[in-house]
């Protein structure tokens, strides 16, 4: 999620579309939308690759459009009750709802308000990632069915790439704990 | 790096079991020992039945030949540990404890047990200390800064229990942040 040229979770996290509304009329470029049409016209709505609306954002030749993983329905949810959103499915398999999120507020000129967005979702759900980490952890590796079923699963599935990183790293962590402390055990015997 | 994505992020568990054992424990020997150098430094001489200050990897090799006998930190103690667990449950700040008192608790509940008095009740305490300890520590994960974090008093391998992934949390916050104007 850095700046860094070669980061692959930088490259990963672009790997997203955004819907631009042009402000100018450009002849024969309709094919950047991927679209039949010949031209792109005034008012229209194109979905571009993000390196591509850099560009055209910044040259003020269209606007873009907060992606509906930002989108207000997104942000509602979040405001309520942020561990109930499922990220992943809003940007697609082993995507990564913050890198996204932070290319955009790159973009924006008001970035306070969604480092908030994303930094208050972050914070909220960190916990309740530690705590399943811990908790399958503690499973062992006979694995399992997980505390009390549906929301922590569906939780579990909606992680986003970035909170998958953590609870492996967490879950590692714990394992290698756990394991410790039962050596002295077996050794004990 | 050449080393495993695992132990790039911390030490293991072992490893600062050995940095622990470094540490010195009195003991009563059992049998007489000139002063004698090693690499860490010099150690003795053992003269029973006058108590010795030795590094604690020492004093369990003798104990394993049963030539000493370990005597056990003050605050590895009934008493001390209900205290402990008593101001843990109750202050909000995490309560002073040795820094290697996991480590040293669990060498010395391994290989001296009949060294110290009521082990079984003393493993019980100090994995009762170690849950209401986790549970602050997890309290605090709900406060993560992206700049820096306080946590006195933690000891060296709940430190370590939890680096990897504060590390990478708190990256992920500093990422995300965006200084007010």
């Amino acid at each position: 999620m850095e700046d860094d040229y070669f980061s692959i979770d930088a490259i990963l996290a672009e790997n997203q579309k955004i819907g631009c509304r042009f402000k100018i009329d450009i002849p024969d470029m309709g094919h950047v939308g991927g679209g039949g049409e010949r031209d792109i016209t005034t008012s229209n709505t194109l979905q571009l690759p993000i390196w591509m609306v850099y560009t055209v954002v910044l040259s003020d030749w269209a606007d873009m459009i907060m992606p509906p993983a930002f989108g207000s329905k997104v942000r509602n949810a979040l405001n309520a009750e942020p561990c109930s959103v499922r990220l992943a499915g809003l940007v697609g398999a082993g995507g990564l709802w913050y890198g996204f999120g932070r290319t955009i507020m790159e973009m924006l000129d008001e970035k306070r308000e969604m480092s908030i967005l994303l930094t208050n979702t972050f914070r909220k759900r960190l916990v309740e990632v530690i705590d399943q980490a811990q908790h399958f952890a503690a499973l062992g590796p006979a694995g399992g069915v997980g505390p009390a079923g549906d929301s922590a699963q569906s939780f579990r599935e909606g992680l986003d790439g970035t909170e998958r990183e953590l609870f492996v790293l967490a879950q590692e962590g714990s394992k290698r704990m756990k394991r410790w402390y039962e050596e002295g055990e077996k050794a004990r015997r | 790096m050449s080393l495993p994505p695992v132990l790039r992020a911390s030490v293991t568990p072992p490893e600062l079991e050995l940095i622990a054992c470094q540490e010195l424990v009195e003991i009563i020997p059992l049998i007489p020992m000139e002063k004698t150098a090693f690499i860490a430094g010099a150690y003795g001489p053992l003269r029973p039945p006058h108590r010795a200050r030795i590094p604690i990897w020492m004093a369990l090799n003798l104990k394993q030949k049963k030539k000493c006998h370990i005597i056990a930190p003050d605050w590895l103690s009934v008493e001390y540990l209900e205290a402990k667990i008593k101001d843990e449950t109750t202050q909000t700040q995490f309560t002073e404890l040795p820094f290697h008192f996991a480590e040293i608790s669990r060498v010395l509940l391994d290989g001296a047990t009949d060294d110290l008095q009521n082990p079984d009740k003393l493993r019980t305490l100090l994995q009762d200390l170690r849950e209401a300890r986790q549970a602050k520590a997890r309290a605090g994960l709900q406060n993560l800064e992206h700049s820096s974090l306080r946590l006195s008093n933690l000891s060296a391998m709940e430190i370590n229990e939890i680096r990897p992934f504060f590390i990478q949390a708190m990256a992920v916050l500093k990422q995300l942040h965006v200084p007010p104007k």
